[in-house]
């Protein structure tokens, strides 16, 4: 017979350490057309950086994104990067990007009040102008100041800039210091499906609520989390690299390392919990691995309220899941561990 | 060596290969589509999918030979310069892929699905994707690519299902 259960599993995870230097910079050229180039060392793996790079560049110098033109990974001509790891690029790439693209803004702003008859602190950038705040109708084209800048003034507007998440040390009396610069959270609920004679699992619904911060980009967003849910699912239930006694792996191909197929895959609804943070660009944080965290939790408490077994040794396989049962009806041991309610 | 003659695309290519070359071979080292990935070489993954005579094969576990005289498809065959696939088209403006890896198979084993014309589910669509690992996106929007491209091309809607009514 199969049995339905629901289960929750939550989530805090830890955005830009400061234990280490954890730096990333950035170089943003203002084109004399209005464009703009972004020299950024991080790597695109799919995620998408590259494009939420370009907005952050885009908003930070009022263009659009189309005309920000990223450059990226190539140790011959970007700046060294800390890399596409534990979930830094937007907030600490971001960061570094947020800071060169105002740096090159600010020599526009510095050229064009002189143009406008105003104060360069009077003066944003909006909708591919520069225009004195309050006072839209007063503006130039970024293109014309970017003209300006470099053939008459002589100043090419480039800004260069680094962001490296404030570092505070470990008290060593008290373990106690800030490992890291933000913190996001997540909650993600599991409804399953479990069949007491094989003792096989079927996730049937997947929500997920996630706090990112801003998102720069929902859809891509949207992408992560559900990447990040079907690796969870992987986890909890189907994925075990299995080693012999010599520490050789024995399943070291996708024939016998068990990953989820799109029949594995479950509805999923997403829900983004935006918030500003604001150490972060725009407000944001990050969300990729994150996304994985708190999946096969809630799926091994969705088992618990489907059959009243606890699995707690990943991944939860039809057979662990089967030998649980059967424990249970046989009074053995799991009956002894406390419910969860 | 053997001698093949094969169509790829719609243009006759000839190519002379050991006998035990796969298709997938053939295709990416002596005919230069790269395009089909090499993912796992055992027919696990589904990167390599290609249309043999317009059903989506493996091209890892497929004999050069045995393309002999056949008509091959591959992702190279679907854009032009001017404009994307309907498939393509419906990938990108959802974001299916995100690594795009797994994207030629995918969009291969898509494209054999839709050309059938049959009458599609949500439930037909996951099980003729099933043989095309994707490690990044967990499946979601590239079904949603996909359904978005049959409707597109063949002008009916997959129906709404709820999985969640017991
Ligand atoms: S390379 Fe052919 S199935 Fe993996
Ligand atoms: S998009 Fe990366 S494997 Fe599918």
């Amino acid at each position: 017979m199969k049995h339905r259960g629901k289960g929750i599993g939550c989530m805090w995870y830890p955005i830009g350490f400061t234990v280490l230097a954890n730096p990333s910079a950035a170089t943003v050229k203002i084109n004399e057309d209005g464009t703009a180039t972004l020299l950024t060392g991080t790597v695109e793996t799919g995620q998408g950086s590259l494009t939420v790079l370009g907005q952050i560049a885009a908003e930070a110098l009022g263009v659009s994104t189309d005309d920000v033109h990223v450059v990226s990974g190539d140790t011959d001509t970007t700046p060294m990067d800390t890399g596409a790891i534990a979930s830094r690029t937007t907030y600490v790439s971001g960061n570094a990007i947020k800071l060169a693209a105002e740096n090159a803004r600010q020599i526009l702003f510095e050229v064009a009040a002189p143009m406008l008859d105003v104060r360069p602190d009077q003066l944003e950038a909006v909708d591919r102008k520069i225009q004195v705040k309050y006072f839209p109708q007063r503006c130039l084209p970024i293109a014309d100041v970017a003209l300006q800048a470099q053939f008459v003034m002589g100043r090419p507007p480039i800004g260069s800039a680094s962001y490296n998440p404030p570092t505070v040390g470990m008290d060593p009396e008290t373990g106690q210091g800030k490992p890291f610069s933000t913190y996001v959270y997540a909650t993600q609920c599991a409804e399953i499906e479990v069949d007491d004679e094989t003792g096989e699992v079927e996730v049937i619904y997947m929500s997920a609520a996630h706090d990112c911060g801003t998102a720069i980009n929902p859809m891509l967003v949207e992408g992560q989390i559900e990447g990040g849910i079907s690796m969870g699912i992987g986890y909890a239930l189907q994925e075990e690299m299995l080693f012999d006694d010599d520490g050789k792996q024995i399943n070291p191909n996708l024939t016998n390392y068990i990953m989820p197929t799109s029949l594995d895959m479950p509805k999923i609804d997403v829900d983004i919990v935006e918030n500003f943070d604001p150490t972060g660009p725009f407000g944001a944080k990050g969300v990729g691995e994150p996304t994985a965290v708190p999946t096969a939790a809630a799926i091994c408490n969705a088992i618990h309220d489907a059959v009243g077994v606890r699995i707690t040794s990943l991944p939860a396989t039809a057979e662990k899941v089967l030998k649980a049962i059967k424990e249970l009806r046989d009074g053995g041991e799991q009956k002894a561990l406390p419910a969860a309610e | 060596m053997t001698d093949i003659t094969l169509t790829v695309n719609g243009e006759e290519k000839t190519a002379s290969v050991p006998p035990e070359t796969t298709l997938l071979k053939m295709l990416r080292e002596d005919l230069n589509y790269t395009g089909a990935k090499l993912g796992c070489d055992v027919g696990d993954c589904g990167a390599c999918t290609v249309l043999v005579d317009g059903i989506a094969v493996n091209a890892c576990l497929m004999l050069a030979g045995q393309a002999e005289g056949k008509n091959i498809e591959t992702i190279e065959g679907l854009s032009t310069l001017e404009e994307y696939h309907p498939i393509q088209k419906a990938f990108e403006d959802v974001a299916s892929l995100q690594c795009g890896f797994c994207g030629p198979g995918m969009i291969m084993s898509t494209k054999a699905l839709i050309d059938q014309g049959e009458e599609l589910t949500r439930d037909d669509i996951k099980d003729a994707l099933s043989g095309n690992l994707c490690r990044c996106t967990g499946y979601t929007k590239i079904i949603e690519g996909v359904i978005d491209a049959y409707e597109e091309i063949t002008g009916k809607k997959v129906p709404e299902t709820n999985p969640r009514a017991a």
